[in-house]
């Protein structure tokens, strides 16, 4: 047996770069995003997507059932659709109903779990599910372009391209539910199981699967056939809030592993000396992509919209200084990314995501790092000296605000009594600071620092004095394993902006065409450009920043 | 009725939080609660610890984890102070990466062997626990902030109209 040398890396970025949530809410998706690497493992497998029933009105209610096998197991949509007026239509988590609903089911159901599933499917968080439902899901329509495509496909039309490019979706999901909520099953059920090991690759492959129900929904209402290029091009769009935010928060060696997974991959690719020609002339045709996409990324905020402006113009001069002849010399990859570093960071960061592009080799194999299969393993620190140490190591940007002070401590995190979601407050306005949730990772560093004794003792005996600082003792003890597991910055102050959170997680997931609501909500798409259930063996991965006329 | 053993987990550390514990006391009572009952451990050790607080092994056997993270590797043996419940300090040690195996010495003391082997997956649903269940979700609406007339407004961010 050989040994597995890893490729050559370059040093890594310093996660008091990386970690910052401005940088964080400039990430684009990237080879290792999540539906990325389910797509590949999808077409490894050659798995096809069956629809075993198709019991919908001629108005499009009813229920279907779709299976896909892969890794030796057997797994079912069961999607719902039913009518739901104008006005019960919200894609807020305080929603009681919804266009379509759905569950991912382990195996195939039987007609009772079918009968069972659409009776509590539609409704959600006031059912209970079972250890055979993995994941739960619901989706509203684009009423606006589910209603055209209707009308076009009827009189024998496509439907209008500039629609479809400006919409992306018919339908949006607002909540896809996995790991055991209301009763579905725990992901220990399936974590072991090939092709669902990496994180959210269930919630993904239901994603995946309810964009191909909406499409063969609207071509049943319509009755009349997309044209290939522009179904690909209809993906599914997801309306994402608050709840999301915390995540990264409360899963701090997840959030290490997807980041550090992405710096390895970056710094292997800055190692690489000398660009062979192809490569070369691929990383140009992908800049060339990435420059289209942001012409056909349009949003209706004014601020984000001329955000996307200016990486537009940013991105059309870097990009045209990327020619055979640059990147044909010594070091060229290395060079682009220290250019890169007078530009702004959404620039930076596409820039990163381009270069892991052509590189399959080097970075898909990183997929595989990005669970968690143990949970935490923390250093443990020897005393309250080291604990100190520690703390000036890593955490010297939380010891710097002074957090009596208004405006560090603005905003406090907390969980709405009405359908237990978080959310934020402002502390001086709002009531419930009391009941605030441990979001506050820096302040409570902070304190922790400034109640460490003079001489050194032991952790235990400290935290017996001092029981409230064992959270932030816990952070510190993850921070030399897991150099990537803290956001650093200070998420109750009043520049604290959610919204670069959801940015970060979603585009992990694959997300594009990020189009922000407020800075804690955002509709995006998924799956744009992403294979057909038929296209697998052709297209698995090749769908970066997707482009209509790609 | 049965429950994920995520649920329990998040359940029943905002319980704990409800009842005076605080934050990462409250998250391992969580994660320990959630294995101590798909284990088929005894309900009642986890309603009495929720009842103690704020004194009792919600706050003290983060401690004893505490003292025996050190020597958490294959092989090693530590002795820790524990007066309380065998199967609840079982159940926290449970949480740790490595098995561990807890045998009581004396009256006041545990011994955590921390053994090689795997740990077997506690995947049993969980259910028979419904005056629990009902205890934890009393404790944890006190961690909930009532709506207000602004926040519901505001909401986690989103417009008022979705008809696109």
């Amino acid at each position: 047996m050989k040994d597995y040398v890893p490729p050559p890396e370059a040093p890594l970025r310093a996660p008091a770069q990386v970690m910052r949530l401005s940088r964080m809410g400039s990430m684009f998706p990237t080879r290792l995003s999540f539906l990325r690497t389910l797509m590949r493992f999808l077409a490894a497998e050659k798995a096809q997507v069956s629809r075993l029933v198709w019991a919908m009105c001629a108005r499009g209610y009813g229920h279907a059932v779709y299976s896909i096998s892969f890794g030796g197991h057997t797994y079912a949509l069961v999607a719902v659709s039913t009518e739901l007026a104008p006005q019960d239509r919200t894609d807020r988590v305080i929603a009681e109903a919804w266009d379509s609903s759905y569950v991912l089911y382990d195996g195939v159901p039987d007609a009772d779990e079918v009968a069972r599933i659409c009776a509590t499917a539609p409704l959600q968080e006031a059912a209970r599910f079972t250890e055979r439902d993995l994941v739960l899901s619901r989706a509203n329509k684009s009423v606006r372009l589910f209603q055209h495509v209707v009308e076009r496909l009827r009189a024998g039309q496509q439907p209008d391209r500039r629609m479809v490019d400006e919409i992306g979706y018919l339908m949006r999901t607002t909540a896809v539910y996995g790991n055991g909520k209301f009763g579905i099953a725990d992901r220990a059920c399936i974590d072991t199981r090939p092709g669902l090991q990496g994180p959210f690759m269930a919630e993904m492959l239901t994603v995946w699967l309810i964009r191909q129900f909406t499409h063969d929904l609207v071509e049943h209402v319509g009755q009349g056939r997309l044209d290939r290029d522009l179904k690909r091009h209809l993906g599914i769009g997801n309306s994402t809030g608050l709840g999301m935010a915390p995540f990264l928060v409360t899963h701090p060696v997840l959030l290490n592993n997807w980041m550090l997974a992405r710096e390895t991959a970056l710094a292997r690719v800055r190692a690489l000396r000398h660009l062979e020609p192809e490569r070369a002339t691929r990383l140009i045709a992908l800049a060339g992509r990435a420059g289209r996409h942001l012409a056909e990324w349009r949003v209706p905020d004014a601020a984000h919209q001329a955000r996307i402006d200016r990486l537009r113009a940013d991105w059309a001069a870097f990009a045209a200084a990327m020619t055979a002849e640059a990147l044909a010399k010594d070091g060229a990859l290395a060079r682009l990314v220290q250019a890169s570093a007078a530009q702004s960071e959404d620039l930076q960061e596409l820039l990163v995501a381009l270069m892991l592009e052509p590189f399959p080799e080097l970075v898909n194999g990183l997929a595989d790092c990005m669970a968690d299969p143990v949970g935490p393993l923390p250093d443990p620190l020897a005393d309250t000296g080291q604990l100190r140490e520690e703390i000036a190591r890593s955490f010297d940007w939380a010891l710097v605000p002074d957090y009596a002070d208004d405006a560090q401590c603005k905003q406090f995190w907390y969980v709405s009594a009405a359908k237990q979601e978080p959310r934020l407050g402002n502390r001086f306005a709002d009531s419930g600071a009391e009941l605030e949730s441990p979001l506050d990772i820096a302040r409570r560093i902070k304190a922790l620092f400034l109640d460490l004794p003079e001489w050194s003792e032991a952790v235990p005996a400290f935290l017996e004095r001092y029981p409230d600082h064992l959270l932030a003792v816990q952070r510190v003890a993850l921070t030399t394993r897991y150099p990537y597991a803290e956001i650093r910055d200070n998420l109750i102050g009043a520049g604290c902006r959610p919204i670069d959170m959801l940015r970060c997680k979603l585009a992990f997931f694959g997300a594009s065409k990020f189009d922000p609501k407020s800075d804690r909500w955002t509709r995006i798409t998924l799956c744009q450009g992403a294979p057909l259930a038929d296209e697998l063996d052709r297209r698995a991965d090749d769908w970066w920043l997707p482009v209509f006329d790609a | 009725m049965s429950w994920s053993r995520a649920e329990v987990s998040a359940l029943a550390a905002k319980a704990a939080r409800g009842a005076g514990a605080p934050a990462a006391q409250a998250a391992l009572f969580g994660q320990a609660a959630a294995l101590h009952l798909a284990q088929g451990r005894r309900a009642e050790a986890l309603t009495e610890a929720l009842d103690m607080l704020p004194e009792g092994p919600i706050g003290s056997l983060p401690l004893v984890l505490q003292r025996a993270l050190p020597e958490a590797a294959v092989g090693n043996v530590v002795d820790v102070d524990w007066d309380g419940d065998r199967e609840l300090a079982q159940s926290y040690v449970d949480t740790l990466p490595v098995p561990c195996v807890v045998r009581t010495q004396g009256v006041d003391k545990l011994t955590l062997g921390f053994v090689g082997s795997e740990r077997p997956l506690p995947l049993r649903r969980i259910s028979g626990c419904d005056a629990l269940i009902a205890q934890m979700t009393k404790l944890a609406r006190r961690t909930f902030v009532p709506e207000s007339a602004a926040s519901r407004l505001s909401g986690a961010g989103a417009g008022l109209s979705d008809n696109d």
